[in-house]
């Protein structure tokens, strides 16, 4: 296979016909669950995958595949009809997906696919565990009577099977002091998640003893409960729990949904461990370059870094001396400090001698939004405000005031003298050795931000065409070109540069000075395209994309890269 | 000279006897030429009854020469201490002291003095007329003149007000003619020489005429414009309450107080009317006469100041009024009353009555029959606190209140940010605060003052936008304060003292709450935080002058708060130390016990509303306040208390009362109480879905959860919840527990009452499955039902109904089950 069958420049847009008149689509292999949603390494695994269009499954694999990672198709059913998918008329299939998981196998998240011959699904992830992992007993046992037990520490796979259930575990806590904690994985993403949806799982859990009450001598009463402390579309909404059981004695779980839905796909993790478990972090993880999160992290070396995003990795950018508030800086100069006094107030100064375009950042490592919420303000000798890490904007039906609190904002200083940057806390009452901050104040450098790629998966029948946008920003006045190139395409398959059409936008909804917090985004179309006489593949290749900026006619370093499974099926296009 | 008796003491006295005699206000002043006093003369039999017994006493003043007497109304002549002697056979003779000063001095005519206070008698200033919102054909009136600047800035310059600007509409045309009295419109209109669409209202002979003519002959002078002029600060009404048998009158005298410590008569410069006319009216002499057995308030209104006095009026005065064990001091303010207005309180309640009204107001729950029995056979000389104290520290108290203060603080979706997880945290604060009874004044600070993402700043934003400054501050007030300022949003209060300054200065407080993402913040005054392209300042602007609008208490106190600070925090603090706070929580929860405040509504205190039981409001309040603002003390106190733990039966006294506690009246279980008591009493749980579709995403709590424990009860549908007044809690919610037809029909043919009467699980199926004969399962559903064993009667009934229906016995026992929770003593608390 060619590695470099196409090379695609951002700025060569060749009108292809086909964008505009694409075949039907045809219907995708759905994947939606599996259960056991957690199997323990070492130990064969018998796990079910319940999804739309996979009566034919031929295969397993895992993105990104491991060595010591197993999969087989044990078996495929088509699920007995319930009073549910009678009343949405719908069919599903059960693929038994047999695994082999060596010993060595890291614990976390393996993202698996179906394939069939006529494409393969999305990825759902199963967990692997180091510990035994227990099943969920069959049946409810949503009463004290009937609550399975929990090891703690301990695993069990279960499933909230029918909407208002709840599963009552019981357990033992042996000496006053113990310290319990318990996390759920859900195999579902929930609103708020990842991916998530309305129909998705957002588990619930609390912990109860059976100290009755006047009314009821069985009454469960609840000692501690969690919920998200903050929710926020975008993060994970698994629970954890750690409580502190000031008696010995016999206690519950209980776990549901949030809102109390239920269902076939509604299936969790349970785990306990003995002890305090720091809970996973609230803040998102990046995974790959991220311009403007309040989590990114601001190095001493982002001259650098933004260098080779522009083009100009091989001008070495000076790395940036951090100062302490109160300081005067030299810019470029990254101000680190702690809100820890509600109304704090920490400032810095500098002194601008001539015209400059400045970029402000600005970093909170450990609270972040919404918990904390820290405002940057650049004010003048006459302590004008000069600006603000704060996006301000009218609405344009309603003229209502609106501001977003942003991590960068871009200014153009044209007057000269002293100058000083304001941090503090959007409330007045709030504070927390945690409320870290770093502010990074340094000159614009062009380069390219954040790059996104539209799917996950490629797949299409001979003759067909598919194609994958990638949207990327123009930050700081970045002039260059994008390259995008396919890699490790399949006997068969092209890809080319296109455009596809776009819907004219919407203006946006409220009028601000936005270039100075938001960047231009483009995007450019890559367009697979399988030859009539290309063979159905019987399992996806995995295609590489990768950006590098083109600076002067020069291509710069390769900065994102995506890799994306691409099979050509059968069937017609 | 006399001894002057300590000041506040108003009545003089007699020494003791089987009747005693006293003068009405026991001391005065007359300040100025022709100043006088009107007088009262009350006799108080030895029952306690008292009697205006003004016409029938002879009056004498000593020495003569200082004081002429009339009709009871002494005017002054020269200056000295005269005494009044008022004497009656029977009893022995009364004296009251008179204090005349400056007599030979003629008292200059002020605009705010006298011309507001005929401008308030004649009906001028009324809401109905030119004090109403926009005033009333062309002229603008300050409502009750409570801004006689403004009203003599209309009068003296003319021109037309506006509501909505500062501008003055049309020409200004003075309505006095200071070269031409007689020809002024404020003379011409309300004698009627100029057509007056208020008629007219007195004339050219009259005092009123005269004293408006003398006025503008002098030029029409405000007076002393320097801060000096004394202002009325309030009003003393002797007696301040009255209990008439029907048929008989009191005398009301009206003494006003003035901010140099002066006082004067004003009872000529009122107007007085009455809340229920049916029960008592009042002349504008200040004469009030009982017509029906009741209670009433009779409402003086003079030109800046209101007041109130309750009247009852009773039956014949009892032969022997009963002894009536004391349990607290809640008692000792509801008893007196109680025996002032001849009205003999109900027996002690009975155990199964007691239990199940305390089970039901403490923990929203009917007792379990097992509980009831026991209580009942308990001979434990301190049961019934036992009990309490166990309800007060039981899981069901932490539910049910939560469930209250979730209606009160508005726990609902789209109250919350949009979004059921703001609510349900917003939920799980106020159920945190419950367990921990945790001080209300604590909780009030920090929901009034609550920034960032916490749970207590999700009210703020409804429909996730920040609610209006005014929108929010009103519905603070009613709920913290018990006041309802939202009629001064637009204009002056027409009723009340608060004015549209006064609302828009505590609006202020709420001015500068900004969300920003998910959070909560006050925006800084002196910062634009912008992105320096659009006006990004926060300020909120007085919907009259367009000036902006500064933070302002309502009593006008000074209030430093920094332009870049909370200056909710400072609100927060006032709030929670003013006396309306304690006053407000106190009548809240008595509400919730009694089925109505002293105050009633319990969020609309005003003069115009006056409390039932003043004493008793007070007495809780400092209790309150006293004990740290505990809700669970407050609780306990009243549910102690022998008024509230009367029965419910009547005695001939007190048939016709339903607002002094005399007895327990029966109040309607709230919707969800209901429905949890059904599915308690059925034993079959009640099935709460999100929706009513099959979406994927539909919920369902689990199965057993109660209505009161529903987090987000606007997320589930519930025919029967919203049949019987689950309110939307769209505002601050207020129940309607009337009946209706859809109750009516629900209850033959809804899932509620007929679909659960038996089957799996059901307590019928239980008792049937353990071979339970007819008797003990009628016992168990009436200890269950009404916390009673049937009667004797009932039992026999049932036992006759029961033999006609052995072929089908079970359809039979539904039926019984069907009757007892369709019936007024299941749905009542009582």
């Amino acid at each position: 296979m060619d590695a470099w069958r196409s090379i695609l420049t951002f700025g060569v847009f060749a009108c292809l016909g086909f964008a505009a008149d694409a075949p039907p689509p045809l219907r995708e292999p759905r994947a939606i669950s599996l259960a056991p949603l957690a199997c323990q390494r070492s130990v064969p695994a018998l796990i079910v995958v319940r999804g739309e269009g996979l009566a034919d499954a031929t295969s397993v694999f895992f993105e990104p595949p491991h060595a010591g990672l197993q999969a087989s198709i044990a078996k495929v059913e088509i699920e007995p009809p319930s009073e549910a998918s009678m009343r949405a008329k719908r069919s599903f299939d059960l693929v038994h997906v047999r695994l082999d998981l060596a010993a060595g196998l890291p614990e976390g998240s393996y993202p698996l696919r179906i394939t069939t011959p006529r494409g393969f699904t999305n990825a759902v992830s199963m967990y692997v565990m180091a510990a035994p992992v227990e099943a969920e007993p069959a049946g409810t046992h949503d009463t004290p009577a009937a609550a399975a037990p929990l090891k703690v520490p301990g695993i069990v796979s279960g499933r909230i099977t029918q909407r208002g259930e709840s599963d009552l575990y019981v357990f033992d806590v042996a000496a006053p002091g113990t310290q319990v904690t318990f996390e759920t994985i859900s195999g579902l993403p929930a609103p708020g998640a990842p991916g998530g949806n309305a129909n998705g799982f957002d588990p619930s859990i609390a912990v109860y003893e059976a100290s009755g009450s006047w009314f009821d001598p069985g009454r469960l009463n609840r000692l501690a409960f969690n919920d998200e402390p903050l929710w926020v579309l975008g993060r994970r909404t698994d629970a954890h729990l750690t409580h502190i059981f000031k008696r010995a004695g016999r206690y519950f779980l209980r776990l549901e949904a949030f809102s109390g839905q239920g269902g076939a796909d509604y299936t969790y993790v349970l785990r306990t461990h003995a002890g305090a478990v720091a809970p996973p972090s609230q803040t998102p993880v990046v995974k790959g370059w991220e311009e403007r999160g309040f989590t990114r992290r601001l190095e001493p070396e982002r001259l650098q870094q933004l260098a080779e995003r522009g083009g100009e990795g091989a001008r070495k950018q000076p790395v940036m001396e951090t100062y302490a508030p109160g300081a005067t800086l030299k810019l470029p100069a990254v101000v680190e400090g702690v809100l820890a006094q509600p109304g704090d107030t920490q400032r810095a100064r500098f002194q601008v001698d001539k015209a400059t375009d400045l970029a402000i950042e600005l970093e909170t490592p450990d609270a972040a939004p919404p918990e904390f919420n820290p405002v940057v303000r650049l004010v003048n000798e006459q302590n004008e405000e000069v600006a603000t890490s704060l996006f301000a904007g009218r609405g344009l039906c309603t003229g209502a005031l609106n501001k977003g609190a942003m991590s960068k904002v871009v200014v153009p200083l044209r007057d000269t003298g002293l100058y000083t940057i304001e941090v503090r806390d959007l409330t007045s009452d709030l504070a927390a050795p945690r409320f870290r901050y770093r502010v990074v104040v340094r000159p614009q450098l062009p380069h390219l931000g954040n790059i996104a790629f539209s799917d996950d998966r490629v797949q299409m029948p001979p003759g067909a065409a598919r194609t994958v946008r990638v949207a990327f920003d123009r930050e700081e006045g970045y002039k260059g070109a994008m390259a995008v190139i396919a890699e490790n395409l399949p006997l068969g398959v092209t890809a080319l540069a296109a455009a596809d059409y776009e819907e004219d936008r919407d203006p946006p909804a409220s009028c601000g000075k936005r270039e100075r917090y938001t960047p231009r985004t483009e995007r450019l179309v890559v367009a697979f395209s399988a030859d009539a006489s290309a063979a159905p593949m019987s399992g996806p290749a995995l295609v590489k994309l990768v950006a590098r900026p083109i600076v002067n006619g020069k291509p710069g370093a390769a900065i994102a890269s995506r890799e994306i499974p691409l099979m050509v099926v059968t069937g017609k296009p | 000279m006399m001894k002057r008796p300590a000041l506040g003491l108003l009545c003089g006295v007699a020494a003791a006897s089987a009747a005693t005699l006293k003068i009405l206000p026991f001391e005065s002043q007359l300040t100025g030429a022709g100043a006088s006093q009107q007088l009262v003369a009350v006799l108080t039999a030895d029952d306690g009854t008292e009697r205006d017994v003004t016409g029938e006493v002879s009056w004498r003043v000593t020495p003569p020469a200082l004081a002429a007497l009339d009709a009871a109304r002494v005017t002054a002549r020269a200056d000295g201490d005269a005494r009044i002697t008022a004497t009656l056979a029977g009893a022995p003779a009364a004296s009251a002291i008179v204090h005349i000063r400056e007599s030979a001095k003629a008292r200059p005519v002020t605009f705010a003095r006298e011309i507001e206070a005929i401008l308030t008698r004649q009906g001028c200033n009324s809401s109905a007329c030119h004090g109403g919102v926009k005033g009333r054909g062309g002229l603008k009136l300050s409502a009750g003149a409570l801004y006689p600047k403004d009203d003599f800035h209309w009068i003296t310059e003319g021109g037309v007000y506006q509501v909505l600007t500062n501008e003055v509409k049309g020409a200004r045309v003075p309505r006095i003619d200071r070269a031409a009295p007689e020809q002024s419109l404020l003379l011409t209109k309300p004698t009627g020489a100029v057509a007056h669409g208020g008629g007219q209202r007195f004339d050219k002979a009259s005092a009123d005429y005269r004293t408006i003519a003398e006025w503008i002959r002098a030029g029409a002078p405000f007076g002393d414009d320097s801060g000096r002029q004394p202002r009325l600060t309030g009003l003393d009404v002797l007696p301040p309450s009255l209990v008439l048998q029907n048929d008989a009158q009191h005398r009301l005298v009206v003494v006003g107080k003035f901010s140099d410590g002066s006082r004067e008569d004003l009872t000529r410069q009122v107007i007085f009317s009455s809340n229920n006319g049916d029960v008592a009216v009042v002349n504008q002499s200040g004469v009030v006469m009982a017509k029906s057995l009741g209670e009433t308030a009779i409402l003086i209104r003079a030109a800046g100041a209101f007041a109130s006095a309750g009247v009852g009026v009773t039956g014949p005065a009892l032969s022997r009024y009963p002894s009536v064990p004391r349990g607290n001091f809640v008692d000792d303010a509801a008893f007196a009353k109680l025996r002032r207005f001849q009205m003999a309180p109900s027996e002690l309640s009975s155990d199964g009555e007691f239990v199940r009204r305390v089970s039901l107001d403490l923990t929203g729950t009917l007792p379990p029959a097992a509980r009831v029995r026991e209580f009942a056979q308990s001979r434990a000389p301190r049961k019934r606190e036992q009990v309490i104290d166990a309800l007060l520290a039981s899981p069901e108290f932490v539910d049910y209140w939560a469930f209250r203060f979730s209606d009160l603080f508005r726990v609902a979706i789209f109250a919350n940010g949009l979004t059921p997880k703001f609510s349900q945290k917003y939920w799980e604060w106020i159920r945190a605060n419950i367990e921990s009874n945790r001080p209300y004044d604590e909780v009030a600070r920090e929901r009034l003052s609550a920034q960032g993402y916490g749970p207590a700043s999700r009210h703020f934003i409804p429909y996730n936008q920040i609610g209006t400054a005014q929108d929010t501050m009103a519905e603070e007030l009613r709920v913290f304060f018990g006041r309802r300022l939202d009629c001064a949003q637009c204009h002056n209060h027409p009723y009340e003292s608060w004015s549209q300054d006064q609302f828009w200065g505590m609006a202020a407080f709420f001015g500068r709450l900004f969300k920003v993402g998910s959070i909560v913040i006050d925006h800084p005054v002196d910062m634009d935080w912008s992105s320096k392209d659009v006006d990004a300042k926060i300020e909120l602007l007085h919907p009259r002058t367009k000036a902006p609008v500064r933070p302002a208490l309502l009593d006008n106190s000074a209030i430093g708060i920094p332009d870049y600070g909370n200056p909710r925090r400072e609100l927060a603090r006032w709030m929670t130390r003013h006396p309306y706070f304690a006053e407000a929580a106190v009548n809240r929860i008595w509400g919730y016990f009694f089925g109505r405040g002293i105050v009633d509504p319990v969020d609309d205190f005003r003069s115009t509303n006056p409390p039932t039981h003043p004493e008793l409001l007070a007495a809780l309040a400092d209790d309150f306040r006293q004990n740290g603002h505990d809700l669970r003390k407050l609780m306990k106190t009243i549910t102690m208390s022998r008024t509230y733990q009367l029965s419910n039966r009547p005695n001939e006294t007190n048939r016709r009362d339903v607002t002094n506690y005399a007895r327990s009246l029966p109040r309607a279980l709230d919707a969800e109480v209901l429905l949890d008591a059904v599915a308690v009493v059925t034993g079959v749980p009640e099935i709460f879905s999100t929706a009513v579709s099959e979406a994927g995403s539909v919920g369902q709590a689990p199965v057993g959860t109660r209505a009161i424990n529903l987090k987000d009860p606007d997320m589930y549908y519930s025919r029967f919840l919203e049949l019987y007044g689950r309110p939307n809690r769209g505002a601050v919610p207020e129940r309607d527990t009337k009946p209706n037809l859809g109750q009516a029909l629900h209850m033959l043919a809804g899932a509620t009452y007929i679909g659960r009467l038996s089957g799996p699980g059901s307590r019928l199926a239980t008792l049937l499955a353990a071979g339970a004969s007819d008797a003990r399962i009628q016992e168990e559903f009436y200890l269950a039902a009404f916390a009673r064993a049937p009667s004797a009667d009932e039992a026999r009934d049932f036992t006759v109904i029961m033999a006609t229906r052995t072929q089908d016995r079970e359809a039979a026992l539904r039926e019984f089950i069907w009757a007892l929770i369709s019936s007024r003593e299941f749905a009542e608390n009582h």
